[in-house]
């Protein structure tokens, strides 16, 4: 599998971004790097904003609170992206910034932060149809956190 | 066991392939094209696929197959309706993503010298690629009707005419449509978006016809040499997206009440008949429908440009096709008629003459079957056989198929490039994305051309006419 390069460098006021976009034969994954779940969740979210958007100009200008329930992690990793393409889809909103207030396997609460699309600032990359469960990995190796997802593009 | 090739186009997986087959798989290739199909998970996934619980027939792939989620695209399974499964992934999140083709009475010699105005037209009043709100502001009200009535929304609305529902696939509106069963968010999606390309792979193509197979079947179609054509690909864009992602979930929730085991999570699925199943099929005929009046939209802006800029005359409606979705058909299995759930993932409801459910004026010809090829390529008109019918579930492919990732199609393509080297070819493009337009260049596909020709000699569809591009819009 090859790993395209470029995002992984960008960096988002304090936030460093850790995740690479990664090849499929028709669309594309993600693979989000931290030290916690929460960070490969966060990380995978911001991936997933580059994909859609050039995400060097958004700006933190309103909040949005999200809960999710789940089956599982795997679950909630995908319903946690999905709300976030959502968001974006439905309301052309674009994340720049996450926090959990709580995350557990099956729950998390979270605020997250960025802006609506706005024409004349931001740039769109590409539609994003949904997120899927092929081969979907979270794991933990010596402390360091994965997470792989691929979307539908 | 390993694969067994029966003929020169087909290949089958035994149920020996891997644990738990119900039915056997088949792919239609060529010695060639299954080197490719074989390089990803395509086969794989043909071999999950026939792991769902109540399959009849086989599983099978088409020679444009390649790897998809859970399902393969250019996949078809069918399911007994009474014991059998339907899976959202089956159908996939573009549901009834499809093409359509509109004849002009134009011959290239009158278009070409006019095809940069023309184009420059189309693309400032069909709104593409992505984030692209439609023009059309609609309440919540009109959405449902839209979901309910489809192509005969916007026909309804003077955005077409009723020749036009005649030569769509369920003439644009299939039965058992229920917006309750579309959730908000899928609305939310979708309110915007109506009449819009979206991105990716979808686009409007103007076309001239430079081959003619069937001279029979071309002039009962209304095809003839030189003519020039359009053909429009698009779907259900977000609210279709949405109702895939809904259905995934409620499926996989309900999975063990129904004690179904998936061996991939996107295959995730529940009886026909249950209450869950039900609920999916009317939600994606809701999707469905908005596809059809989605595309339906797309023609009367398009139709209106080429009144603009080339004059008089009507874009007639030849045929429109769903390429992603779930139909309930009567298919004769082991000599017995029983009635199926078709679930076509990238390919092609391809019925022969004299079958039910095709338009009167087609009825001793066959369904026209439309075949987009890469924009650098050429395109195709085929027809539906009986043999399509005894093999395949009436299915064939539904394009050429992907071989090479989106990433590596841009690596060493720049679009300007591109631009230039189609140019050379006589083929104007604008594209709303720049890395879009590279990722859908030419060599990313396989070659239409070899993949058709299997189809016609596997004997699953007729060849009709081929089309060649001469002004490409790329969302």
């Amino acid at each position: 599998m090859k790993h395209l390069n470029g995002l992984a460098a960008e960096r988002l006021y304090e936030v460093k971004q850790e995740f690479k976009f990664i090849d499929h034969p028709s669309d594309f994954g993600i693979e989000a790097y931290g030290e916690s779940v929460q960070d490969v969740f966060k990380n995978a979210a911001l991936g997933l904003i580059s994909a859609v958007a050039v995400s060097s100009g958004i700006e933190i200008r309103q909040e949005r609170k999200i809960e999710i329930n789940a089956m599982d992690r795997d679950n909630l990793l995908v319903r946690w992206l999905t709300e976030i393409l959502y968001l974006y889809d439905a309301e052309k909103f674009l994340t720049a910034d996450v926090k959990f207030e709580k995350l557990t396997e099956t729950f998390l609460k979270a605020k997250i932060f960025g802006e609506v699309y706005n024409s004349t600032r931001h740039e769109l990359k590409a539609d994003v149809k949904a997120v899927t469960y092929h081969q979907l990995k979270i794991e933990e190796k010596n402390g360091d956190w994965t997470a792989r997802i691929f979307v539908d593009v | 066991m390993s694969i067994k090739q029966l003929d020169e186009y087909r290949y089958l997986i035994p149920k020996t392939f891997r644990e738990g087959m119900n039915v056997e798989g088949m792919v239609y290739a060529s010695s060639e094209i299954f080197d490719a199909i074989e390089r990803d998970e395509t086969l794989n996934q043909v071999a999950n696929v026939a792991t769902l619980p109540g399959l009849v027939g086989r599983s099978l792939a088409m020679p444009d197959a390649h790897q998809g989620y859970g399902f393969a695209i250019g996949g078809v399974a069918a399911a007994d309706m009474e014991k059998g499964v339907v899976s959202a992934g089956g159908v996939g999140f573009d549901i009834n993503c499809g093409v359509r083709l509109l004849a002009s009475n134009y011959s290239m010699k009158e278009v070409g010298p006019k095809i940069d105005p023309l184009l420059n037209q189309m693309f400032s009043s069909i709104p593409c690629g992505t984030g692209k709100s439609g023009i059309l502001q609609i309440s919540f009200d009109q959405l449902d009707k839209v979901l309910r009535e489809g192509a005969h929304w916007a026909v309804e609305n003077g955005c077409g005419t009723e020749e036009d529902i005649a030569h769509i696939e369920e003439t644009g509106m299939i039965a058992g449509a229920d917006p309750g069963e579309v959730s908000n968010r899928a609305k939310q999606r979708g309110k915007d978006q109506l009449g819009t390309l979206g991105s990716g792979n979808h686009f409007v193509e103007i076309q001239y016809i430079s081959e003619i197979f069937d001279e029979q079947a071309a002039a009962v179609f209304g095809l003839g040499m030189d003519q020039i054509v359009m053909m429009i690909h698009s779907g259900s864009r977000g609210l279709g997206h949405q109702v895939c992602t809904d259905y995934l979930e409620v499926m996989q929730e309900a999975m063990p009440k129904y004690k179904i085991k998936a061996v991939d999570r996107q295959l995730a699925c529940v009886p026909v008949r249950s209450k869950e199943g039900q609920s999916y099929l009317k939600a994606m005929a809701a999707a469905a429908n908005f596809a059809f009046a989605n595309r339906q939209m797309i023609s009367h802006w398009a139709r209106k440009s080429f009144k603009q800029v080339i004059g008089r005359g009507e874009l007639r409606l030849i045929y429109d096709v769903a390429h992603n979705i779930a139909k309930e058909e009567e298919h004769t299995i082991d000599g017995r008629k029983i009635k199926v759930l078709v679930h076509r993932k990238g390919a092609t409801r391809a019925f022969p003459a004299r079958h039910h459910g095709i338009p009167d004026d087609y009825f001793e010809t066959g369904q026209p079957v439309l075949i987009p090829g890469s924009m650098g390529t050429c395109s195709y008109v085929m027809v539906g056989t009986e043999k399509a019918m005894s093999e395949t579930f009436g299915s064939i492919c539904h394009g050429a198929g992907r071989v090479m990732s989106r990433h590596a199609a841009k690596k060493d393509t720049s679009a300007e490039q591109l631009i230039a080297r189609l140019k050379e070819k006589g083929i104007h493009v604008r594209g709303a994305s720049k890395s879009g337009l590279s990722e859908e260049k030419p060599e990313a596909y396989k070659d239409v051309r070899v993949v058709v020709d299997i189809v016609h000699n596997a004997g699953i569809a007729r060849k009709v006419a081929k089309m060649v591009p001469i002004g490409v819009i790329k969302g």
